[in-house]
């Protein structure tokens, strides 16, 4: 800034800017207050869940045949059919307790050796979703969450 | 996730943005109080009427809470947010088809400036003020902003060129020729006045 402008610098700095009315700070706020109370309720009632309610209920469905099935046909699933990962286990597991192992446990290991590794991986994935459509749920939430006043 | 690496003082605007990106709603009504004179005469100098302004003002505040997240903090809070105000005005001046007119190159040399200078500080105090906004006013829109950012609000030339989107030489020339244009204005009115008193 050369001489001159700060001479005129001087000048201006001495003038009143402009104001707006009243009540012009309160006004803003009533406004921006509205805002988030429209964007609060929008983003609550916009929320669809990662998972339709319907769909879990079919899942919840095929899961819960899927299990009366295999421990009702037991007598003749029991005898593993198709090696899987579960029947490896166990039938690993039941090497391991051949000896001191009782009917209970054998029974047990016996039946979830018997159902099939696709729904335990149904099984899996609807808890990962489940967990991930619980985890979005609160974080869009938690960011739609404002102080007022 | 802000430039400044200064400590966050209770006066600085960083203070309170952050206070609002956490949900403290009511912590926007410091930047409110403390920009709104700014905002508003901004707004005013461009759209002219004074509900205008003031509606454009309110617009500007709505807006950049709504873009508050979208701050970097690259800028100063108050370029940003003027930056804001100016684009909305000259977008409504747009839709008007309102295009601003260009100074005149009547202007005086730099010692008829400082001649004029002088005799301006021996004025009295309500004269000069009312005579400078007369001055002003009639400086057409966009240098009436510029003059008023650059020596009113001291925001520098790059900080204009932010607000704006003109080149800082571009900006130079224009606040150069407007602060020229102003003494040529103060020049004639004061001049005016010694005759009527005559």
């Amino acid at each position: 800034m050369n001489k001159l402008d700060k001479q005129f610098e001087q000048m201006m700095k001495g003038i009143n800017i402009d104001s707006p009315s009243q009540g012009f700070s309160l006004k803003v706020m009533e406004r921006i207050q509205a805002e988030v109370v429209v964007r609060k309720h929008s983003l609550v009632e916009d929320y669809q869940p990662v998972i339709s309610k319907r769909t879990w209920i079919i899942l919840f469905a095929v899961f819960i045949f899927l299990m009366v099935y295999i421990t009702v046909s037991s007598p003749e699933t029991t005898e593993i059919k198709e090696p899987g990962i579960w029947s490896a286990i166990s039938g690993s597991l039941q090497k391991i307790n051949t000896s001191g192992a009782s009917g209970m446990w054998q029974s047990v290991t016996g039946l979830f050796a018997s159902i099939p590794a696709m729904a335990y991986l149904i099984l899996t994935a609807s808890l990962a979703l489940w967990t991930l459509d619980l985890f979005l749920s609160r974080f869009r939430h938690s960011t739609s969450e404002v102080q007022i006043g | 996730m802000f430039v400044y690496c200064k400590q966050m003082d209770k006066t600085d605007d960083i203070f309170y943005i952050e206070a609002v990106r956490k949900g403290n709603v009511a912590a926007f009504s410091v930047l409110v109080e403390r920009y709104q004179n700014m905002v508003y005469s901004l707004a005013l100098k461009l759209l002219k009427k004074p509900e205008e302004a003031e509606e454009m003002a309110q617009d500007t505040f709505v807006k950049a809470y709504q873009k508050l997240n979208t701050y970097e903090g690259k800028s100063k809070f108050s370029t940003w947010l003027y930056s804001i105000t100016y684009n909305a005005c000259i977008s409504e001046l747009r839709k008007r088809r309102i295009e601003f007119k260009s100074l005149d190159d009547r202007q005086i040399s730099d010692q008829d400036e400082q001649k004029m200078h002088d005799y301006y500080r021996e004025t009295k105090k309500e004269d000069q003020e009312k005579y400078l906004n007369l001055a002003l006013s009639k400086l057409p829109e966009d240098d009436q902003v510029l003059v008023t950012l650059y020596y009113y609000e001291s925001q520098s030339m790059d900080e204009i060129s932010v607000i704006t989107g003109l080149t800082v030489s571009n900006i130079k020339v224009k606040i150069h020729r407007a602060r020229k244009r102003m003494y040529s204005l103060l020049h004639e009115m004061l001049k005016e006045e010694v005759y009527s008193l005559l």
